[in-house]
């Protein structure tokens, strides 16, 4: 745990953490620090600050804290009983994930969550809208899931075992694993699982999209630790890479893929530098971009024009 | 010199409960010793702590005085109602719900969490069984206020000025859209967030109320969720039939929905898809590769063959 230690930084925390001390009046300063995300020491600091701080003729009466012995003391609050409101920043965030949230398997609109949200809007103020008119309409998430993304998060919470039929692109084939889903996640509208794959032994992460079928094996495994979600994409350095030239119109490979470089040439080209799961995905990619594509590799150009013929070939027999 | 946080929480303080707006000479009297003893350096630190407060949010009111010895100096106050948060009366679920939203939807900014702290909650340990990325930009709360005040925005998008009267925001896919009716081209059109060149400070704002959103209007379904079905060009209205084999048909069957379904045989099914957008539709055959072929209409079989043609002799030459 580390605070930032900017001044704006540090006030902008003491305006979040003195209402709530005035509100429970008596806390163990490693409670707060943890609250907060700082350490003890940061946490006691500041509050030593702001029990300084004060106005003539009232100096060092204005916030009435002390720390002691790993306890932390608010006293009469005076000033900063209140949060400051949110920032536009905060407010939509606050309002977008909590809509977000509601997309996600589980979610229920009338339960919590949709009862929080109705109060949050109209604190912000949904103005501008026709009587009756659905107040969401202004800010839509729509996350639309595969068909097993239910199940999968189902046992997910659990720890329920399953034995999944997966669709590798890759290889053209599928496997059966059995699997245990841990966390399922949606990132740039894929939906994934995070699971413990029986056949290799590790944590694996998953397209929902190409489970083809999943069955209960009747076991249960139950729930570990807290699960570490992959941050981004998932990309190995030891990855070969490729180097392609792409028109403007095939631009779209940089926002759908992860690249490691990108340098503008004329004409509104680019040159990509992007790592290759496969060779039969490249493959697929030169396919799909036609004559939006230069490629630099010789062998590239070669996979991609064979698996072309052969899909070709699949006209002349249909 | 005090540490700057208190000088800081000094300010805040002053400005909060003084009962008439102060200008800085004042305010530099009722803080003695904590701003610098030249007029510059005083100006210079005021400006610097004046806008450190309004970043983190405070609305630090300013007011030019209009007669009497002081008048043209400009005097500061903060309205205590517009600085403190109003009290959601939210219930102890409805808060660990929020709570338990802003966990399980990451966003890449801190805001969510400082949202949680302000209405006194705090981000545990939550265990979660489902989560989401979700993509933040700078732009999208300007754009959400112009929505709900119904204003009308101008910003710069591909190198060409825009007014847009923004209906709604929409995450798709990944990426953040506002539609609205665009002013140029007197229609409605949609806009991918991320590629706007004017900078959150450049959206131009315009008046409040300046016009109506259509009673029946959805984002979702103002935009298609479905590329192929952008339609713009000769192919419009038209579908094409796809065959694909027993590989890949589950999965297809799947995207689609069974309704696509036009017929099922041995060797897998075939779809009705629409052609109106052609490079859509050419990308999502191609990425079944030999699982599927187009069958009709001729024109959009000869153009998938011609395309696989010209890949399949573009290593002709090559060693």
């Amino acid at each position: 745990m580390s605070g930032p230690r900017n001044a704006e930084d540090r006030l902008r925390r003491l305006l979040v953490m003195l209402p709530w001390l005035m509100e429970v009046g008596e806390v163990p300063l490693a409670d707060v620090a943890r609250r907060y995300d700082l350490t003890e020491a940061q946490v006691q600091t500041d509050l030593e600050l702001v029990a300084m701080c004060g106005l003539p003729p009232f100096v060092d009466e204005m916030v009435d804290v002390f720390v002691d012995e790993g306890m932390v003391y608010v006293g009469v609050p005076r000033l900063f009983t209140r949060p400051l409101r949110l920032t536009a920043p905060e407010g939509f965030t606050l309002l977008a994930a909590g809509r977000a949230a509601m997309e996600l398997p589980g979610a229920d609109p009338a339960g919590p969550l949709g009862r929080g949200l109705d109060k949050l809007a109209a604190a912000l103020g949904e103005r501008g809208l026709e009587e009756g008119a659905d107040d969401t309409a202004g800010v839509v998430i729509d996350l639309a899931r595969p068909a097993m993304t239910d199940e999968l998060a189902e046992a997910a919470t659990v720890g329920r075992e399953l034995s999944i039929s997966y669709y590798t692109p890759a290889r053209d084939e599928f496997t059966d694993r059995v699997v245990v889903p841990r966390h399922v996640f949606v990132e740039s509208g894929n939906w994934y699982v995070l699971a413990d794959d029986g056949r290799s032994g590790e944590r694996r992460t998953f397209r929902i999209d190409r489970v083809e079928s999943a069955r209960p094996t009747g076991g249960v495994v139950g729930v570990d630790d807290p699960v570490v979600v992959p941050d981004r994409f998932f990309v190995d350095a030891e990855v070969p890479r490729a180097v392609l030239r792409l028109a403007p119109a095939a631009r779209w490979v940089v926002e759908q893929y992860p690249v490691d470089e990108v340098a503008e040439l004329s004409d509104g080209w680019i040159e990509v530098r992007l790592p290759v799961s496969s060779e039969r995905w490249l493959a697929k990619l030169l396919i799909r971009l036609g004559p939006d594509v230069v490629v630099v590799d010789p062998a590239a150009r070669r996979v991609a024009a064979d698996l072309a013929r052969r899909v070709l070939a699949r006209y002349s027999d249909t | 010199m005090v540490d700057r946080v208190e000088r800081l929480t000094n300010l805040l303080a002053l400005l909060l409960e003084t009962t008439r707006p102060l200008s800085l000479i004042q305010i530099v009297g009722e803080l003695p010793g904590q701003y610098p003893e030249t007029e510059q350096a005083r100006r210079a630190s005021f400006e610097r702590d004046k806008a450190a407060l309004r970043e983190i949010g405070v609305p630090i009111e300013t007011e030019i005085v209009g007669g009497g010895p002081y008048a043209g100096q400009t005097v500061y106050h903060i309205d205590r109602r517009a600085y403190e948060l109003a009290d959601l009366e939210l219930a102890p679920d409805e808060m660990r719900a929020l709570q338990i939203a802003v966990a399980a939807v990451r966003t890449g900014s801190g805001a969510g969490q400082e949202a949680i702290w302000k209405l006194g909650g705090a981000l545990g340990d939550e265990r979660l069984a489902v989560s989401a990325v979700m993509p933040d930009r700078p732009e999208l709360p300007v754009i959400r206020n112009a929505v709900s005040t119904r204003s009308t925005i101008e910003f710069s998008y591909r190198g060409a000025t825009r007014r847009l009267d923004p209906w709604g925001l929409l995450l798709r896919g990944g990426f953040w859209y506002v539609i609205g009716h665009d002013h140029g081209r007197d229609e409605q059109r949609t806009f991918r967030v991320d590629r706007f060149d004017s900078t959150p400070e450049g959206i131009v704002v315009g008046e409040p109320g300046a016009y109506e959103r259509p009673p029946s209007f959805d984002p979702r379904s103002a935009f298609p969720s479905d590329p192929k079905e952008i339609g713009h060009d000769a192919f419009e209205g038209i579908d094409a039939l796809v065959h694909v084999d027993r590989l890949r048909a589950a999965a297809v069957e799947r995207e689609l929905g069974a309704g696509r379904v036009v017929r099922r045989d041995d060797d897998g099914i075939v779809v009705s898809v629409p052609a109106s957008n052609l490079p859509a539709l050419r990308s999502w055959v191609l990425g079944l590769l030999e699982h599927a072929v187009v069958l009709e209409p001729a024109a959009v079989r000869d153009d998938l063959m011609g395309w696989l043609s010209a890949v399949a002799s573009s290593d002709e030459g090559a060693t």
